[in-house]
């Protein structure tokens, strides 16, 4: 890939919290640029900081030291425009159906009409959630109503997408299938992307590169650009050498990090 | 439950209800001890007895009684339905409010737990003689009580708003308006549903309490209740009391069928 300018620009980000009247760091010195079009996974142990830092990118949190810029303006305790952010947790309105909740940023933006049910019919059909508009999310699998969150995240199309370890709930057959449909997804319009996760080989399958965190409090590890060709096919890939080998290498340098916890 | 499982239930009930009632007819018309006046095994004179019931309601449903029981309950009805809607308004809006602006309610708080505290119908002379005898004393008497209800169900709704929700609805581009209207609403209206079925109780209750003050001019069964003791009717009384049972079922199962369209989305109201 060719060398992209920076979207997402990370310096000496520090997080600490107080933790029983004393400072407790979460993330420290952190330094990480993310490019146009580029998809990064954020990998390490529990509580090594890597949801706190994509929640400082999406404006959540503010950071106690350092800075986060996003396109060159700084996230200050606001969301950033033109972040799309998908939570690990469940954050489908329960009260609205799957197409008024599709609909929700475009709703929020003033498109209604025509428009709206358009572009609202074209992200239910490109999640495969056909015949499902008027369910609503409690009689849906947790997957689909995933699915139904990354869509209501795309439709109203953001040029930078954080995600929280979103498929982190999912059995692994239904991960696998949203891994795909993800995949397909980027190919089609190259996100920015920020994927949180403790799933090295979720990781491996979606990034072009995976940065490492160290136990808390978190710092990079290692920086690994995943040279698998794309478009990957997330099924066949875990059985070619190639994925075995980017594996291996990651899978050495944060065991180092599970180990010493243990 | 299927309809076979049903029906035997049904029988049961409407057998049960049979018994009492040929009981109660029965053991009110046969003397404890032969031709002493006054000693039966159940005195009529208490508790009545289903023929006299019968007739007084027969008499009471004509023309001939200056109020007939459909005025009274028609004044009934409309008191707790007119107390209900108010007290479910204010006490959302109420609740809204403070549920959202944390130094508003800790401003607040004392006074709304002081006022709650205190018992309901202690406050019935007050409001009657602010009032007056009549219609308004029933609807604020009724909506003392369904506005505490409804909005601490709210506020407790209002505050508990699931903080990635808003989040989330804020990376899709909602104003703070916008946040309010299609998250916390909802979220909080959840809440404020689930007290809609004590709330229409509480509102009879409030209503009927009134009633048995306000005199004639505020009308209703608590009228015809109060008035039953000072002439020792056992029968009327109990017209009233049957007519309130039913009243208040059939507002309670007419508040549940809202309750369960409103909160479809809900997996416990899904057929």
């Amino acid at each position: 890939m060719a060398e992209r300018h920076a979207r997402i620009v990370i310096r000496r980000l520090t997080k600490t919290f107080r933790e029983d009247g004393r400072e407790v760091a979460a993330v420290q010195d952190v330094d990480v640029d993310v490019r146009d079009q580029e998809f990064v996974a954020l990998v390490g142990p529990s509580g090594c900081g890597k949801s706190t830092i994509l929640n400082m990118i999406g404006g959540l949190v503010t950071p106690s030291a350092g800075t986060v810029t996003v396109d060159g303006v700084p996230v200050d305790g606001r969301v950033p425009a033109n972040v799309g952010y998908v939570f690990q947790k469940d954050t489908v309105f329960p009260w609205r159906t799957v197409a008024r909740n599709i609909a929700l940023g475009l709703e929020y933006r003033g498109v209604t009409g025509a428009e709206q049910a358009r572009r609202v019919r074209d992200a239910v059909a490109l999640a495969g959630l056909t015949g499902f508009e008027d369910a609503f999310p409690a009689t849906l699998s947790g997957g689909m109503r995933q699915r139904v969150a990354l869509m209501r995240t795309l439709v109203v199309e953001p040029e930078i997408l954080l995600m929280d370890e979103p498929f982190g709930a999912l059995d692994t057959h239904t991960k696998l299938t949203l891994h795909a449909e993800l995949l397909a997804l980027w190919e089609a319009r190259h996100q920015t992307v920020v994927f949180v996760t403790h799933d090295l080989s979720e990781a491996i399958t979606l990034a072009d590169r995976v940065i490492v965190m160290t136990r808390r409090p978190g710092h990079v590890k290692l920086v690994h650009e995943v040279k698998l060709p794309r478009p990957r096919d997330v099924i066949a890939l875990r059985e070619t050498d190639a994925y075995a080998l980017e594996y291996g290498r990651l899978w050495h340098v944060l065991g180092e990090e599970f180990a010493e916890r243990a | 439950m299927s309809a076979a499982d049903r029906r035997p239930v049904l029988l049961w009930r409407l057998a049960i209800l049979a018994a009492l009632l040929v009981a109660w007819e029965w053991l009110t018309g046969i003397k404890a001890i032969s031709r002493t006046p006054g000693l039966y095994w159940l005195d009529p004179f208490f508790i009545s007895r289903p023929s006299a019931i019968v007739a007084r309601f027969a008499y009471l449903a004509s023309g001939q009684a200056r109020l007939t029981i459909w005025q009274m309950a028609l004044s009934t009805v409309q008191s707790t339905l007119w107390g209900f809607l108010v007290g479910v308004s204010t006490g959302f809006v109420a609740g809204l409010v403070l549920g959202r602006r944390r130094r508003l309610a800790r401003v607040f708080e004392p006074y709304i737990v002081a006022f709650n505290s205190l018992p309901r119908i202690a406050l019935v002379p007050l409001i009657t003689m602010i009032f007056g005898f009549g219609v308004v004393a029933k609807i604020v008497l009724a909506w003392t009580i369904v506005f505490f209800i409804v909005f601490f169900n709210t506020f407790q709704g209002a505050r508990s708003v699931d903080a990635d929700l808003i989040h989330s609805a804020r990376f899709l581009g909602a104003s703070e308006r916008q946040i309010m209207r299609t998250v916390v609403v909802p979220s909080a209206l959840a809440w404020t549903f689930a007290s809609l079925t004590p709330s229409i109780s509480f509102a009879l209750i409030g209503v009927v309490v009134g009633e048995f003050l306000g005199g004639e001019s505020g009308g209703g069964l608590g009228y015809l209740i109060i008035q039953s003791l000072g002439t020792l009717n056992a029968a009327d009384m109990m017209v009233a009391l049957i007519s309130l049972g039913v009243i208040g079922i059939v507002m309670a199962v007419g508040i549940r069928q809202v309750e369960r369209r409103l909160l479809r989305w809900r997996p416990e109201y899904r057929a």
